[in-house]
Formats: structure tokens, sequence, C-alpha cells
């Protein structure tokens, strides 16, 4: 079985496999027993039928051999059935009528070549002895046969009672019991497997739990495995839970680097551009040298950031309280403006995003919203599968086609008087496409832009 | 107008004081959490700046502590981070504005003077007061349509008064909102600016109010 075989298919064959070969050995066992006892039933039949006919022997005044009365009783009345038996004495051989006169040919017990016609026996080679002895051959007509052979001496001299009996006296009653034994058998067994699957499945369903945890630790619907297990799995759950926390400390720790990077490039970079400006001649091109600086090292950090959180595990992000608090943001800059906001997504809505992500990208989306629009501001979702599209619009002036094509280009500022304008869109773009989203740009029914993000649905 | 100003970084500190003075700004600096949220709960400001990423307490801590502590003044946040989720964090503790560094100091400018002038109650970016009147966004007065030269400390005062026109302002407050934090204030040179803001203006326009202070009027009595 190859190492990353099931473990429910390992235990299940591997029990299946021992329960057959134990009810084929006890069915064996019991066979060998029954055989044994059905054999002894007719021997004992067998062994009556030589004691009478041993007691019925007396010789003639010939030196013959003759019974004493009839000892064709049933079963040894019927012809050419396998009941027979036979004496064969010094100078005669006597016989059952069910032989019907043929020879009853049987092993010599003593390694003898069979008789009949016998000659006389020596008598040291024969012993009499006082039990018959067992042998199994073929008899007259074709049948097999079981034998009792006992060597007895008579004033005719010695001789020896032969009693058989057809093997189908053994065999018929024997294989009767089996197929009944078979069945009993097999339907124990089937009830075994049976108990064995539901034990198995049972046994296996605290796995089954963990990975439906795991799942949902991934899906971001909790935050760790719970710890309450049963003893065997309790050590992964308790490792699954450290290399979690570990996970998220490593997330934390890139995260403080890359935001203590931002501050430590964009301070001297915001001291530089305000001292240039003192310097009026050739300020210009200095300005754009900064800020092109300071949009490369957006972006970079941008790009680090996503790599940071690049890990298996993902979040699970309610986004309507997000928008909300974006726009409790945005609605005070933009103090100045009459501006509608409405939020229309459902407050139980989540993507599977971090939530720092879910506000960069549609805080940035938000911003040039609330910045170009005339007076409104829609966000609303819209569920498609395993994804989530998150609609901003205004009713502002919109863009081009052309200029919609220019805006996702990174670091295209459409308008160097209004803050991140394109720009943030190319920082959305990429992070939507980090989660295996896109973002796509056309025109509003309110008459403005319209920015669809489409993100993994959480769940 | 007088603002505070809590950025760690000095150079950075000193470059933008400097733009603000040249903007008639009277500027006190803090360069940590500490002083910065001892001063704003301290001193009178008109609008606060203050960087996030602050030593001894974060900024978003010393915001929320002059909230705390009732102080309602407007303050711009200044963040090195994009992260918008920092901005929400600044907003949920009470900030009205943010500049993401770099930025350009016409912004700040710009930014604070109009969340001074929201601050005050007026939601035109033009005031006026008889023949005077205050450009906000570019802090520019005009007398009878035609621009007045001003220096800082004559601006400053004009600007207060005209910020809380027809109410008398406090010699006190007048002298908090012109004078920064270093310069021992003197209250005989307050006089003299205002005399020689009446001389510019005309007399008629400020009121002195005997033992109290002064009050800019629309002569609309």
């Amino acid at each position: 079985m190859s190492r990353n075989a099931s473990l429910g298919r390992r235990l299940m064959i591997g029990a299946g496999v021992f329960i057959t070969a134990a009810l084929v050995v006890a069915a064996v066992l019991i066979a060998f027993v029954l055989h044994r006892f059905v054999q002894g039933q007719i021997d004992q039949r067998l062994d009556a039928q030589i004691l009478f006919l041993s007691s019925m022997l007396h010789a003639d005044g010939d030196g013959r051999l003759r019974l004493a009365g009839s000892a064709d009783g049933p079963p040894f009345d019927r012809r050419r059935h396998g009941w027979y038996w036979e004496i064969a004495g010094p100078k005669n051989v006597l016989r059952s009528r069910s032989l019907d006169a043929a020879d009853l040919s049987y092993p010599d017990i003593n390694g003898r070549p069979p008789p009949p016609p016998p000659p006389p026996r020596m008598e040291d080679d024969a012993p009499p002895r006082d039990h018959p002895a067992p042998a199994d051959g073929l008899g007259p007509y074709g049948r097999g046969l079981h034998f009792r052979i006992l060597n007895v001496s008579t004033p005719a001299g010695p001789a020896t009672i032969v009693a058989s009996s057809p093997r189908e006296a053994v065999m018929g009653p024997l294989w009767e019991a089996m197929r009944t034994l078979a069945l009993s058998l097999g339907v124990l067994g089937v009830a075994l497997i049976g108990a064995m699957l539901i034990q198995v499945r049972l046994g296996l369903r605290p796995l089954e739990r963990l990975r439906h945890a795991v799942a949902e630790v991934r899906s971001g619907l909790r935050d760790k495995v719970p710890e309450a297990q049963p003893s065997e799995v309790q050590p992964l759950a308790d490792e699954l839970n450290a290399l979690l926390i570990q996970n998220a400390a490593n997330l934390e720790r890139a995260r403080k680097h890359v935001s203590n990077l931002a501050h430590g490039l964009k301070t001297p970079l915001a001291t530089l551009a305000i001292s240039l400006q003192k310097h009026p001649t050739g300020s210009n091109d200095l300005h754009d040298l900064v800020t092109l600086m300071e949009r490369r090292i957006r972006h970079h950090l941008g790009r680090a950031r996503s790599a940071a959180l690049g890990g298996p595990l993902r979040a699970r992000t309610a986004v309507a309280s997000r928008v909300d608090d974006l726009a409790l943001v945005l609605d005070k800059v933009n103090a100045d403006k009459e501006i509608a906001f409405v939020n229309r997504i459902p407050p139980e809505l989540a993507v599977a995003c971090e939530p720092q992500d879910i506000d960069e990208m549609l805080g940035n989306v938000l911003e040039n919203a609330f910045v170009w629009c005339r007076s409104k501001v829609g966000v609303s979702s819209v569920e498609e599968g395993r994804s989530i599209v998150l609609i901003v619009e205004d009713d502002g002036p919109g863009l081009s086609p052309e200029q919609m094509s220019l805006a996702m280009q990174a670091g295209q500022r459409l308008d160097e008087r209004s803050p991140g304008f394109g720009f943030g869109l190319s920082i959305t773009s990429e992070l939507t496409e980090l989660y295996a989203g896109s973002l796509t740009l056309d025109r509003s029914e309110l008459g403005g832009l319209r920015v669809s993000l489409r993100l993994p649905s959480s769940g | 107008m007088k603002i505070l100003l809590v950025e760690d970084d000095r150079r950075l500190a000193q470059e933008i004081a400097h733009a603000l003075r040249e903007e008639n700004f009277a500027v006190d600096i803090a360069a940590n959490g500490e002083d910065g949220q001892h001063l704003g709960e301290t001193e009178s400001y008109d609008a606060a700046v203050l960087d996030l990423g602050l030593p001894k307490i974060p900024g978003v801590e010393v915001l929320r502590g002059w909230r705390k502590q009732e102080r309602h003044l407007p303050v711009l946040i200044l963040t090195a981070r994009d992260g918008w989720t920092d901005k929400v964090d600044g907003f949920k503790a009470g900030a009205d504005d943010y500049l993401t560094k770099p930025f350009r100091i016409e912004e700040l400018v710009m930014r604070l003077r109009a969340l001074v002038r929201r601050a005050s109650g007026y939601g035109a970016p033009r005031l006026s007061c008889g023949p005077l009147s205050f450009e906000t966004q570019t802090g520019v007065f005009e007398l009878d349509g035609l621009p007045l030269k001003l220096t800082a400390l004559e601006w400053r005062v004009l600007e207060c008064l005209i910020l809380r026109k027809d109410t008398v302002v406090e010699r006190s407050l007048l002298s908090e909102k012109v004078y920064e934090g270093d310069v021992g204030t003197d209250s005989n040179s307050l006089e003299v600016i205002v005399a020689r803001l009446r001389r510019k203006i005309g007399k008629a326009l400020i009121e002195t109010e005997r033992g109290r202070g002064y009050k800019l009027s629309s002569g609309s009595r």
C-alpha cells in the first residue's frame, strides 16, 4: 500500500482481511469437527455391525464360516448402496446381500495385497484386533467407501470382518451442515465488516473535523483550530495552532518592517521635496524626480507588503463596515463638498482578503470617487459564484477610453492637482491581481466612472 | 494663525515650519509624542499637524489624548505609511484631514487654511467684514478689492480677528495665537501691531474693548 493511501482504506482493508481470514479458519475448524462427529456416528454404526457379525459367526463341520442368522438389516439391505459387509475366513467369504455378489475390495490394514480371494492369512501377520480400524477406498460399483476392518479369530481360524458405508453418508450431512454454517458465517462477516466500517468512520471523524477546521482557518472563518481534541489528535491541533500563530507573527513582522521602511524612506523624501521648493530654479524638474521616487517607493513597498502576505492563510473581511470607515475619512476630508454617499453592501458580505488590503483597494478607488464626483458616490456589490464584485461609482466627469487605459498603467497620474488619481488605480489593480481578482473601469449610470473590483468570496 | 507641528524628523519639521512661517503662520514644534500631547493640551492652537509615526507616544494615541481632554482643534495627520487603515485609525481617533508623505507644502498650507476656516464655522472660502475681505484658501486680505500688504504678525492678528468677527477676542487669546511658544509675549507690542493695522485698514474696523481685548466689527450696528 502506498504511503499516501487513505487511512480509512488502510484500516478497512486490514480489518477486512483479518475478518475474512478469521471466518475462513473458523469455517475450516468447524467443518473438521463436524466431519469427525459425523464420521464418529457412522463408525459407531459400522462397528456395531461388525460386533453383531462377529457375535453371529461360527464354523461348520468343513471349517467354513457361517452366520447364525440374517445380518442384512437396514441399511445393509439396499443393494449397491455402499452399505456392505464382508467376512473373509480361511476357506470361504461371506457377503452382505447388498453387495450383489460382488467382491468388496478394501485396503489392507496390515500392508498386504488386498483380498479377496484371500489366501489363508498367516497368524503371526494378522494378530486379532479388538477394535476395528478405519480405511477409505473405492467400492465395487465405483462408489467411494469408508471401511471399518476388524481381524478376528474364529473356530475356523483368523478372519477379517469388513463393514463399509458410502462416503456420502458422511459428506451428505456434512455438506448440509456446512451450507447452513457458511450462510451464518457469511452473515456474521457482513455484520462485522459493517460494524468495522462504522467504527472506522467514527474513529476518523476527529480527523475530518480537524480538516474542516483548517479549511475554515484558510477561508478566514476562524483564526485557529479548536483546542479540545481527542488525545491522539491533540498534538496535531496544538502544532497547527502554533504554526498559525507563528505565521501571523511573521506576517505582522514583515508588515511592520515594510511600514518602517516606508517611514524611513518617505520622511527624508518629504524633507527633500519641501527644501526643493525654496530653490525656484530647476525646482520643477527636481520635484518631478521626487514625485517619480515617491511612486517607485510606493509601487515597490506595495509589492513587498503584498509578498509578505503571500502565505497560505487567507483572511475574511466584512466589506460594508470598512467602506463606512473609509467614507468617514473621505467625507471629513471633502467637508466642503455636499456628497450623498450610499453604501449598498450587505453588512454580512465578506471577501477573502486581508483587511488592510481591502482598505487600500477601496480607499484608493473611493478617494478618486469623492474627489471627482459632483454630488453622488455609490458603493454596491454583486455576488458571482465564488467571486464578489465591489462596484464604486460616481457622477463626476468619468474617463475617456484612452484615459482609462492610461489610468491602469503604474505611475500615471491623470491630474497632478488631485492626489493619487490613476496611481491609486494601478496600485489597486495590482492588489486585486494578488487575490486572483481584477479591476475594470467603465461608465456608470450615474454619469461618471464605475470601478469594479472582482475579489474572491469568503466561505 | 498658530499651528502645532508634531514631527520627530528634525529636518522635516524645520522645513515645514519654515514654509508655514513664510505663509504667516505661527508654528510650535514638538519632536515627540509626549511633548506634542503636552503642548496640545496646554496651549491654544488653531490647528495641529501630527505625524503618526512618533517616538514615545504614537500619533494616534496623542490625538486620542487631546480629544479626551476636550481639545477640539482641527488635526491634520501626516503619514508615511500609505495605509488607509492608518488613516481610518487616525480619523476614528479624531483627525480631520490627512496628507501622505511626501507632499507639496502648498497642499499642506491649503488644507490647514480650510481646516481652520471650517473650525471657525465658515462654509465659504471667502470671508468679508465691511470693506475688508479674506480669501481663506490663499490667505490674502483685500481692502475695497485691493490686496493688503501685511507683516506676519499683522496678518496673524487680523486673521484671528476676522475668523471671530463681531465678537470680542481676549487679549490673552490673541497673543497666544500670534506669538510662537518660545517668543516672550509682550502685550505692549500687541498694541503696536493693532495700531499699525488700524493705520492700514481704517480705525473704525478694529474696536478696543477696554480691559478685555479687540473686536473686528463689520460696522453694521
